[in-house]
């Protein structure tokens, strides 16, 4: 068995000699620990290590690749045969190109006040069990619940054929949980995701006892004294949650560039805006969605994409117009541009594609009452449940899980199940005020083929949309 | 690979575990991507697990061991984790073998298979000789090989290879269709009649119009139909009803869907996903979830099974029960009397992003993709775009008028999770909406 740094230089030495025109070698180590806890019962504990290497070539203007988790010199030497094999069967008549990029040589990890290592299983259990056993004591009618966690620590070493070297730590933490609550034959389902990048300290930061309870509680009202939503056109107060949804699925991925470019056509679609779409209009001036690796503890932080590329923040939407697409090099180099950093893989077996990090609304200056206090009638909805949109990120549908009536600037009762289903301008261009309490909540976002299932952070301050319709 | 396998059954029962199972899988999968006509990436694996699952004293623990030349540090580190966490009082055990399995060999010509570019350009070629000018998909020739061992006397061997083929032919931004090829035996792949029809549903979808809310008879095509059954199966494991993910909870033996629907699972049947066991090592075996409209059992690992006082059905997962390929019986329409037989109404060829608003009722919504036509009399009169289906899963089955006589597999990446062997269906009173003005 050998050491990480040998096995990628010996891949990306034993590749040049090849004659490849670029290489790189990914080794990824993860640990993970990971329960479910269904109606109050540990259904398994799942504790796994994953640790293998991917090469990826350039040869002839062709991208292989290939991937083991058998690390020995042969198996790698393998590996590489198997890259530029399948790179040269490709006989492609239009070459691939990488966006030029600096080599860099760093090291970085994120720091845990108390590290995920040192936790103990029992620990971790024994949290998520106080939870649901504070959750019970509500006296809820709850038939159908269960918490999901894990964590997971990532040890990564990059090299690639230009010099880049870099090593990094991600531990990550994840909590995932669904209640089904009834009452009177009625019944209210909800499902909630937080991530953290960093040491057990994030479970504190979460606050997960009251947010699950103040869950259970709005489920309940909502049942007693929920009514049907008004319909018609009126001013909508969306949450955090729904800004965060919004801004990853009709913000973040129409402007992958490799989604834009047809890559993607096949398994998670395309784009409405064209390749030639920066500056074009989708909302209103008040509107600007970022994406950004570097926000700290967020899921998806990073200091340098799984290509070596640094990490910056990106305005995806800047005052209501399209500024920048997510780029890896492949797409920058296709767009006659640079990368932003936006590369990245869910494991060593598997290529970087353009992906979304933390994806937010960026906040302004508004408190949740000054947007409440001039909506004559409209709907305030704190969260929703079903959603979906096109695979050209054009029609979407948030139905809401905690939803007000608002008369006059004040919250009345629960309205349920409130539909929005507008186009992606149609709901941006309706934001006319931007409120300044960020919050995220995490996400897995899928794309590519085999299916990359990523962390990625939603999230965004409360919005006000005025004159929408609603259902 | 056996000797492994054997090896951590014996080294996890000897530190104490009263269960063991491990699967040693070695993964030699090829896949080639293609966008804009051409290969965008080639993919190749080589890559061992043993996928194990501990039981000391009803605390259950399930791992991936990747590095084989340690496996008995492993199982040493995992039995010690398993020790120190909780009983699970639903835990019930596992199958007890040994068991016989059906003789089932790969087709050599799959195993020997090293380069699929012709297919990748058959499947592109069908699609732009129907007028299609930019086409997407994946090759995939799917090979692993799993040796089961478990500590109630079991001992299995599975070598399996598939092919598989899915390509979206786009003439526009809103004009595509998509097609899929899926087979065990090379002679029974043809992607090129993937191409074929996807770049015609993309030619017959230029120019769509906006399309029309309200309640439509809809004649869904196998692709969508196999998301609507895919959904339907997924429901059904025990697991997923008892986490409140499952409309069909308090339903056996009650009618949830038309007479004429019958559905089942089938992991022995022909199908890319072929299995000989399950992974407690039970046979996989056909097993009838809904028999003309009434559902007759939900999907049982040893433990589920237990808990709903009946046996189980060979679809464990390590965790959790799941079905392994899904099938519905042919009705006794021809495509051709599927279509006819709609005065007004919608054919619908693909979709994805099924999301519930609640999984116990079944309210949900999809959003429609790829070829979206209006048809009167049988006949497309026009293509449309921008709709959305929202409605409800038992509504949905409970409305199906008419099957075709032709099933086709299907999976692909967006809906259809696993394989889905399925006619044409039509549907009345499907709910359409769009997005407000």
């Amino acid at each position: 068995m050998e050491d990480e740094t040998d096995l990628a230089n010996f891949a990306l030495d034993y590749a040049m000699k090849k004659g490849v025109s670029y290489a790189e070698a990914r080794y990824e180590h993860q640990e993970q620990e990971n329960f479910i806890l269904k109606n109050g019962v540990l259904d398994a504990l799942y504790v796994g290590q994953d640790r293998g290497v991917g090469v990826r070539v350039l040869v002839n203007g062709a991208i292989g690749f290939a991937a083991t988790n058998l690390r020995t010199k042969s198996d790698v030497r393998a590996i590489v045969d198997d890259a530029i094999k399948v790179a040269k069967a490709s006989r492609r008549k239009t070459k691939i190109t990488f966006a030029h990029e600096d080599a860099i040589e760093m090291n970085w990890s994120i720091p845990e006040q108390r590290k995920l290592a040192d936790v103990s299983v029992e620990e971790k259990i024994a949290e998520v069990q106080s939870v649901d056993r504070d959750l019970m004591a509500l006296g809820l009618k709850i038939p159908a619940r269960f918490f999901q966690f894990s964590d997971n620590r990532i040890v990564k070493f990059f090299a690639n054929s230009e010099g880049s070297r870099i090593r990094s730590y991600s531990p990550r933490l994840r909590v995932f949980y669904f209640l089904t609550v009834t009452q009177d034959g009625q019944v209210e389902q909800t499902y909630r995701n937080y991530g953290w990048s960093g040491g057990w300290e994030g479970i504190a930061e979460w606050d997960l006892r009251k947010r699950v309870i103040d869950e259970a509680k709005s489920m309940q009202r909502s049942l007693v004294e929920g009514k049907k939503s008004p319909e018609g056109k009126m001013d909508l107060v969306a949450g955090p949650q729904v800004a965060g949804i919004a801004s990853h699925e009709s913000c973040g991925h129409p402007t992958e560039a490799d989604r834009v470019l047809g890559r993607e056509a096949s398994q998670a679609g395309k784009s409405f805006i064209p390749p030639d779409g920066i500056g074009m209009r989708v909302g209103s001036e008040v509107v600007n969605v970022v994406d950004d690796p570097t926000v700290e503890h967020a899921i998806a932080y990073y200091r340098t994409d799984d290509e070596g590329v640094k990490a910056r923040r990106r305005y995806l939407y800047k005052e209501g117009r399209v500024t920048e697409f997510l780029q890896n090099r492949e797409t920058a180099a296709a767009m006659h541009t640079r990368s932003n950093g936006a590369a990245r893989a869910v494991n060593y077996n598997v290529e970087a594609i353009v992906r979304m990090a933390n994806t937010f609304v960026e906040p302004k200056d508004h408190s949740v009452d000054e947007l409440l206090e001039d909506v004559k009638f409209g709907v305030y909805m704190k969260s929703f449940m079903e959603w979906n949109i096109d695979d050209k990120r054009y029609n979407a549908k948030y139905a809401g899980r905690e939803a007000y009536l608002v008369e006059n600037g004040e919250v009345k009762h629960p309205v349920r199940n409130t539909i929005i289903e507008l186009t992606t301008p149609a709901f941006w261009s309706a934001v006319d005020a931007v409120g300044k309490d960020l919050d995220f909540e995490a996400g897995f976002c899928g794309k590519s083929d085999p299916g990359q299932a990523l962390d990625a952070s939603l999230g965004g301050p409360t919005i006000r949309l005025r004159n929408v319709y609603l259902r | 690979m056996e000797d492994v396998s054997s090896r951590i059954v014996e080294k996890a029962i000897g530190l104490g575990c009263q269960d063991a199972i491990a699967d040693v899988v070695t993964n030699r999968s090829y896949q080639i991507r293609f966008a804009q006509n051409e290969a965008v990436i080639s993919n190749r694996w080589r890559e061992s697990t043993a996928s194990v699952f501990f039981v000391y004293e009803k605390r259950v623990l399930a791992s991936d061991i990747k590095d084989l030349s340690r496996a008995d540090e492993a199982v040493e580190r995992l039995v010690k984790i398993a020790k120190g966490s909780q009983q699970n009082p639903d835990y019930a055990g596992i199958a007890d073998g040994p068991f016989r399995y059906a003789r089932v060999r790969p087709d050599p010509k799959v195993l020997s298979l090293d380069e699929g570019g012709k297919y990748v350009e058959a499947a592109i070629g069908g699609a732009t000789d129907e007028g299609a000018k930019e086409c997407a998909g994946s090759f995939w020739k799917y090979e692993d090989e799993h040796f089961l061992a478990t500590s109630n006397g079991v001992e299995g061997h599975d070598h399996r290879a598939s092919l598989y083929l899915s390509i979206r032919a786009l003439l526009s931004l809103e004009s595509s269709g998509h097609g899929i090829a899926c087979a065990t035996r090379l002679s029974q792949f043809n992607p090129e009649k993937a191409g074929r029809k996807a770049g015609r549903i993309a030619a017959l979808a230029r120019s769509p119009k906006p399309g029309k809310a309200g309640r439509y008879t809809v004649v869904f095509d196998p692709l969508i139909f196999g998301s609507l059954t895919d959904q339907t199966g997924g429901r059904l494991g025990a697991w997923t009803v008892m986490a409140g993910l499952s409309p069909f909870g308090k339903k056996i033996g009650k009618k949830v869907a038309s007479p004429q629907l019958t559905l089942y699972e089938d992991g022995s049947g022909e199908s890319i996903a072929r299995k000989r066991f399950d992974a407690e090592g039970v046979p996989t075996r056909r097993n009838v979830l809904v028999n003309k409209g009434v559902l007759k059992t939900y999907l049982h690992n040893t433990s589920t099974a237990k808990k709903f006082r009946t046996k189980t059905t060979g679809n464990a997962g390590l965790v959790s029960p799941d079905p392994h390929a899904i099938f519905v019986k042919p009705g006794d329409r021809s495509r051709d009397e599927i279509f006819s037989e709609v005065k007004d109404g919608l054919w619908l060829t693909n979709t994805w992003y099924t999301r519930y608003q609640s999984y116990v009722t079944g309210d949900l919504s999809t959003i429609p993709r790829d070829g979206i036509f209006h048809i009167r009399k049988g006949d497309v009169v026009e293509a449309w775009k921008d709709i959305r289906l929202t409605d409800n899963l038992l509504h949905l089955l409970k409305n199906i008028e008419a099957l075709g006589d032709e099933p086709e597999q299907m999976m692909w990446w967006g809906e259809v999770s696993i394989p889905n062997s399925v006619p044409y269906a039509r549907i009345k009173d499907v709910g359409i909406t769009k997005s407000a003005e």
